[in-house]
């Protein structure tokens, strides 16, 4: 603990820290001082100057963000010195910026209007002409008017310091000086949106926005991000009922005061022509406009009349607790028990030991505080940005963040140890650390532990605090169950905490509520064991019921998918979206909101209940989720759906949860190496690496146009490491045939040596990748 | 004693009535003050706060740049502004209404205009049809604002000293 | 035997002789009024809570809606209000402004009150002729601020725009020949404070005409003399003000105890009555339009020597000139920012007052720092008054409720805010 001291700032004595700087000390006393390049997350630059008020003993002001506090010291922040040297400061700044405030983004909510109608003059002095700094195009989600800067680098150092990326830079001297990307690359970080919130004037603004509403006239909604299960507080902004943008909300236990470019741009999504509007009902074939009445009755006689057994309940982990509770309620009243929302997970076998939700273990702020975390099978990087942010900083204070994945993962920090293995092998890799840490395994007798391996074991036992993460990759592995049962054995040996990143915002939720087809709401138990997704999506289902989902892009393997719903007798999709493919396999079609459209709960990544309301016009005739579940279970005749708000639903789940609050699952089953053929069985073989990128995850992404532009064609290409490609003498190929299962289809291919031999990266939820099986299954390539 | 008597001729004699008739019979002489509305007018001052009207450059590019502070500063949440970009990128309105019948005349619209888009004309002889026809669109201003650009450009002229 | 009462008889809101929109419930015994309650409220705009959601200079257009015919003596109040709580005051020419159109509003309202007193009296003619007058100041208002009626030519730190040099003229046409038109633009030749002085010196001869056709009057006379008499003493404990306590014969009148404007640089007198009945409120009415015809042509001189700035030259209140938003920084942004935002005022509460033609008009203001008013009162003179109804007309004729409600000269707009 530093030293507690006392200072005078216009005569009120405050007690500040030691060497904590000025500005620190007077913002947490509510004395305002102007600034541009002060930021509290970001390192100190004083190149701006504003902040300069008068000490005592000094000779000249001293600017407050790089002035520490000494015992006794005596500042004016609003003396005469220091109000003329604010006024000069502010009138140099404004000497080269343009006349653009009628046509700027920022009118309305810009520092530099503030901090000039507070501390400025009134009239300008000067008369010659203004420099002018051409704009560069740095990508689709950020508009830049570069004349409009005023170099304060707060951007700059954001990249730096925060996104791990230096992307922006400053060049020149004098008023040559401006910013600008390597080489006149777009900015790609996936936080690159906060660089527009940090941005002080309009030189940086969110393009999507861009000339669409202004700060004044529209209304902000307090929300939770539906992208990733950090659950970030953001704002919505509404123009006309409609979001015209996202900003962040700062909480320090969730999201600080950043968001992803995900959770920030989704919004365009909500307004795209695939938007389900009006209930549909398919007759003969062909597709009728119906009203909800007949629509909701139509649906309520399909399954009443199914056969339980042949029905199937699959879920989005995007939708909301209460529509997920509402969900399983009336589907197990009326006796259908298969019931899932893992529809990417493929192995099921250790379900019954998952704990009550898959939860991070600590707190996201104690996550920046780990010593040593081993990810599993995770690009937290781009699954959970913001989480990944909190492991940045912990990599900042020297903790040791390893990694075990199925390919090379570029981090925006050093991490320590990078295991890198073929799909089939990740689980030998980590029986190895199991092993080199001192767990006793009956299987995996004959595995090496190499110095990578040993040294990952090692940092787990050394450390204080110790994390094992198991993310998206290992729980869509073919083998999750043993992946878990590996990793407990080792949390357990090494005390380090085991932690689950769920996948998607509300899959905690999803698990709370009884999605799963083994356990009820707040894991009571079940009558009946029911199908996990995988089983539902076979050819024995004859009823489905999809909420939020299109089926071809969210689950595991679409190719079987789409073969099971097209020989269903009927499918009810409860959904925002319509594209051709559900309108093929679908029979009804009732129109949901989306998340920003309906009242609800997420659960995210720490257990945190964080609910929210309906903050944009539902569109057409579309109804709250929720609601149209609560008639639905209505006309189902199920008992005790009478609620009257979604706060009704949840606050009866959280009576049941605190019900359950010492659960204890299963034990693990014992893990055991995988049956399959660890080497290919054709040399055209590989192991499909079926990660799903960044801006594919969900209906709302894959829609959001910006997004969509930023994500670029990567994800649409195969990866294949050069010394594969040279093998088979596809050097010079543009294209490649890319077969798995019944059907092939043809994509460009890329070298990177990041993807071990063997191995190809082939994204999952992309037009091209719908046509194919198992995101993580073998695939065939050869030229052509 | 002299007062009252006089007092009491004023009163028989109807004195102070037959005065009054002497001011309304002299103007009865008088050239009269009224005028022919609506052939002839009284005149107008250059800083009439009639019908708005959205203006153009000589190059024939509307002026607006749909920064709204029209919007914002109407007391009588009159105008109403959808804005994005146009594709040439310039910041463009896409929709500009004004409700005449909330408008207040206050003249804050053009006050406000940094371009010297919004102005309000010297006309004041309008009427509506239907009551959606008091909401007046963008295309019915620059219309209305090209019949009159004329004497809007000269009134503007005058006033230029005095803004 | 019949029963006997009172006879209730309903005034109002529409009846030709009620000012706007009063309604009165008159109980009478015959034709003597035993009790006059007067039912406000038909002409409600909530204007004060209005102005808690704008920003202050947005409520300016919705002061010259209260009297509205005295539009620019409201705007006066109220921007007197926020200049004492900004602790500003307008440059000296705007000053003088002000009490220039402060005289031209109070004649007007005068005009229309001797207009419609007389007509509701029975004296068709006087209508005609103050409205004749009114025509020329109404060219004076439209001249200033491009509005005949709601001006908004106040501001804050100021006045909108400087008076012009040249007044608008006839054009020749069909009706209208060379020398008609040279006629009819006989005094529009030169600025318009030579438009004004013009008119200041025939006004005095019309006052004289209005004075010839009402004051010795036997109709005139028979209708107001001692109708609605109120003492002093009883004046100032209704809360009278303006032209109803002085014709009660107490000398008040804010413009010389409380100076404002450019009041204190100015000489006139104050008229007031003797007996507090009509006919001396009608009197002291008239005294006060000679009165402030004498404030106008000295404000005249004094404008015409005196060139200079009618707004402060302070663009944290005032709007910047046009020329300069165009061209630099800092005048774009404070206008951008005076637009959309306008100005705080500090925390705290004043209450400024100014002598309306109809009494005390004034504005209470709450500040909570915010660039909105916490809260406004306003104190219209005309809701003292017609709360005096009662004890004004009671145990005269019904006939005379006409004429109480003339000499009270009732705007609703104010009223009922």
């Amino acid at each position: 603990m530093s030293e507690t001291i006392t200072i005078e700032v216009n005569g009120k004595t405050l007690s500040a820290q030691a060497g904590e700087m000025l500005i620190a000390v007077t913002d947490a006393n509510e004395i305002d001082i102007p600034r541009f390049c002060y930021h509290k997350k970001l390192s100190i630059a004083a190149n701006c100057r504003m902040c300069l008020v008068e000490v005592e003993k000094a000779p000249k002001a001293l600017p407050a963000c790089a002035t520490p506090v000494m015992d006794g010291m005596k500042v004016w922040t609003r003396s005469p010195s220091a109000l003329a040297a604010q006024q000069a400061t502010m009138e140099f700044l404004l000497i080269n910026h343009p006349l653009d405030c009628p046509i700027c983004d920022q009118g309305g909510e810009c520092e530099l209007q503030d901090v000039s109608v507070a501390y400025g003059s009134d009239k300008s002095q000067y008369v010659e002409a203004k420099r002018i700094v051409f704009d560069k195009n740095i990508g689709p989600l950020i508009s830049t008017d570069l004349t409009r800067c005023i170099q304060c680098t707060r951007c700059v150092r954001f990249g730096a310091e925060i996104a791990g990326m230096r992307e922006l830079g400053m060049i020149g001297r004098g008023d040559r000086e401006s910013i600008a990307t390597f080489a006149g690359q777009c900015v790609t970080s996936e936080l690159s949106g906060n660089v527009v919130d940090v941005c002080p004037v309009g030189a940086l603004t969110m393009k999507p926005s861009r000339y669409k509403a202004r700060a004044w006239e529209v209304i902000q909604h307090a929300a939770i991000a539906a992208h990733d299960s950090v659950g970030s507080n953001v704002y919505h902004h509404t123009f006309t009922q409609q979001v015209m943008r996202t900003v962040p909300s700062e909480n320090d236990a969730v999201n600080e005061c950043w968001i992803s470019d995900r959770d920030r741009f989704s919004y365009e999504g909500l307004y795209s022509d695939e938007r389900l509007t009006q209930p549909m009902l398919k007759k003969r074939g062909e597709w009728h406009v119906v009203t909800w009445d007949e629509a909701l009755e139509t649906t309520a006689k399909i399954l009443n009349e199914a056969n339980k057994d042949q029905t199937g309940v699959l879920a989005s982990a995007n939708a909301t607790l209460e529509e997920l509770y509402l969900l399983q309620k009336s589907m197990r009243a009326i006796g259908i028990d298969h019931i899932d929302h893992r529809v990417r997970q493929t192995d099921f076998s250790g379900q019954n030991a998952a704990p009550l939700a898959p939860s991070l273990g600590v707190s996201l702020e104690d996550l920046e505080k780990q010593d040593a975390v081993l990810l599993i099978g995770s690009n937290i990087r781009y699954e959970q940005p913001m989480a990944n942010h909190r492991l940045r900083k912990a990599s900042l204070q020297n903790a040791k963040i390893m990694t075990l994945n199925p390919y090379h993962i570029e981090f925006n920090y050093d991490t320590t140890e990078q295991s890198v293995s073929s799909v089939a092998e990740m689980l030998s890799n980590l029986a190895a650390i199991a092993k080199a840490a001192g767990v006793e395994l009956t299987h995996f007798s004959n595995i090496e532990v190499d110095e990578q391996t040993q040294n990952i074991a090692t940092y787990l036992k050394e450390a204080d605090q110790a994390l094992l993460l198991l993310g998206n990759l290992a729980t869509q592995h073919p083998a999750y169950a043993d992946l878990c049962a590996l990793a407990q054995l080792i949390a357990e040996k090494t005390g380090a905490t085991l932690g689950y990143l769920p996948e998607a915002a509300n899959t905690a939720g999803a698990w709370l509520a009884g999605v799963v087809p083994h356990r009820q709401a707040a894991a009571q138990a079940v009558q009946t064991m029911g199908k996990s997704a995988q089983e539902i999506l076979t050819d024995s289902t004859k009823t489905f019921v999809l909420l939020g989902l299109e089926a071809e892009f969210d689950t595991d393997n679409p190719q079987k998918s789409i073969q099971a719903l097209a020989q269903a007798d009927n499918v009810i999709a409860i959904n925002s979206y319509v594209n051709p493919r559900l309108k093929e396999y679908a029979t009804v079609l009732l129109p949901a909101s989306q998340t920003v459209e309906t009242s609800g709960t997420f659960v995210n990544m720490e257990g945190r209940l964080q609910s929210f309301k309906g903050v944009s016009k539902l569109l057409g005739d579309a109804r709250p989720t929720w609601k149209i579940l609560r008639v639905l279970g209505n006309l189902l005749d199920v008992d005790g759906f009478d609620y009257m708000s979604s706060e009704d639903v949840r606050n009866e789940l959280k009576v049941k949860l605190e019900q359950t609050n010492a659960y204890q699952a299963e034990a693990s089953p014992e893990a055991k190496p995988m049956d399959i053929a660890s080497s290919p069985v054709s040399e055209h073989s590989f192991h499909r690496i079926g990660t799903v990128q960044m801006y594919s995850g969900d209906s709302l992404l894959r829609r959001a146009i910006a997004l969509q532009q930023a994500a670029g064609d990567e994800r649409r290409r195969v990866t294949l490491h050069p010394d594969d490609i040279a093998r088979l003498d596809l050097g010079d190929e543009q294209t490649v045939s890319v077969a798995q299962g019944d059907s092939s289809v043809r994509m460009s291919l890329v070298a990177d040596s990041a993807i071990p031999i063997h191995s190809a990266l082939l994204p999952s939820a992309t037009q091209k990748s719908v046509e194919l099986g198992s995101a993580f299954g073998m695939i065939q390539i050869t030229k052509g | 004693m002299i007062s009252t008597l006089k007092h009491y001729v004023k009163t028989f004699t109807l004195f102070e009535l037959l005065q009054g008739l002497s001011v309304t019979g002299k103007y009865f002489f008088k050239k009269k003050i009224t005028i022919q509305y609506p052939e002839q007018k009284t005149p107008m001052s250059p800083r009439f706060r009639g019908h708005h009207a959205l203006r153009r450059y000589d190059n024939g590019e509307e002026r607006c740049i749909a920064c709204k502070l029209c919007e914002a500063t109407c007391p009588a949440l009159a105008i109403k502004i959808e804005s994005e970009e146009r594709e040439d990128g310039t910041r463009r309105t896409t929709r500009y209404d004004i409700d005449m019948f909330k408008c207040i005349y206050c003249g804050f619209c053009e006050e406000a205009c940094p371009v010297d888009a919004i102005v309000e004309t010297r006309v004041f002889e309008y009427h509506f049809e239907s009551r959606e026809g008091s909401i007046i669109t963008k295309d019915e201003l620059l219309a209305f604002g090209d019949k009159h650009e004329t004497q809007i450009a000269k009134d503007r002229a005058v006033e230029a000293a005095y803004r | 035997m019949p029963e006997i009462r009172n006879f209730t008889l309903n005034f109002g809101p529409a009846h030709p002789a009620a000012h706007g929109v009063l309604r009165l419930i008159l109980e009478m015994d015959g034709e003597v009024i035993q009790r006059a309650d007067p039912h406000i409220g038909l002409l409600h705009r909530g204007t004060e809570k209005l102005a808690e959601s704008k920003i202050y200079s947005q409520s300016i257009g919705y002061m010259d809606r209260l009297d509205y015919v005295s539009m620019m003596c409201n705007e006066h109040g109220y921007i007197l209000a926020i200049e004492k709580m900004l602790g500003i005051q307008a440059p000296i020419r705007a000053q003088y402004i002000r009490t220039m159109f402060d005289e031209v509003t109070r004649i007007l309202n005068h005009l229309l009150w001797i207009g419609a007193h007389a007509l509701d009296v029975g004296a068709m003619t006087m209508f005609l002729y103050a409205f004749r007058e009114r025509e020329d100041l109404m060219d004076v208002y439209e001249a200033v601020s491009g509005a005949r009626l709601h001006a908004s030519y106040y501001r804050v730190g100021g006045v909108y725009r400087d008076l012009p040099d040249e007044m608008p003229k006839y054009e020749q046409n069909r009706w209208n020949n060379a020398a008609d038109v040279k006629r009819l633009n006989g005094d529009r030749e030169g600025s318009l404070l030579d438009f004004l002085e013009s008119f200041t010196q025939r006004f005095p001869n019309y006052v004289d005409e209005y004075e010839t056709l009402l004051t010795d009057n036997r109709i005139w006379k028979q209708r107001l003399v001692d109708i609605g008499v109120v003492s002093p003493e009883r004046a100032k404990q209704l809360g009278f003000t303006g032209a109803m306590l002085r014709g009660s014969g107490v000398e008040w009148d804010l413009r010389k105890k409380q100076p404002y404007a450019a009041y204190d640089r100015v000489k006139f007198d104050i008229p007031i009555g003797t007996n507090g009945d009509s006919y001396d409120r009608y009197l002291v009415r008239i005294e006060e339009m000679r009165q402030s015809n004498q404030i106008i042509k000295q404000c005249i001189d004094w404008l015409r020597k005196n060139p200079g700035d009618v707004s402060l030259d302070d663009h944290k209140v005032t709007m910047p000139k046009r020329d300069s938003v165009k061209g630099d920084m800092e005048s774009l942004i404070h206008h951008f920012k005076l637009v959309t935002e306008g100005f705080c005022l500090p925390e705290g509460e004043a209450y400024a007052a100014i002598e309306h033609p109809k009494g005390e008009f004034g504005c209470y203001i709450v500040s909570d720092g915010a660039n909105k008013p916490f809260r406004l009162k306003i104190r219209a003179p005309g809701f003292a008054h017609v709360s005096a109804m009662d004890e004004m007309t009671k145990g005269h004729m019904l006939a005379d409720v006409v004429t109480i409600i003339g000499t009270q000269d009732i705007v609703f707009g104010e009223v009922d805010r």
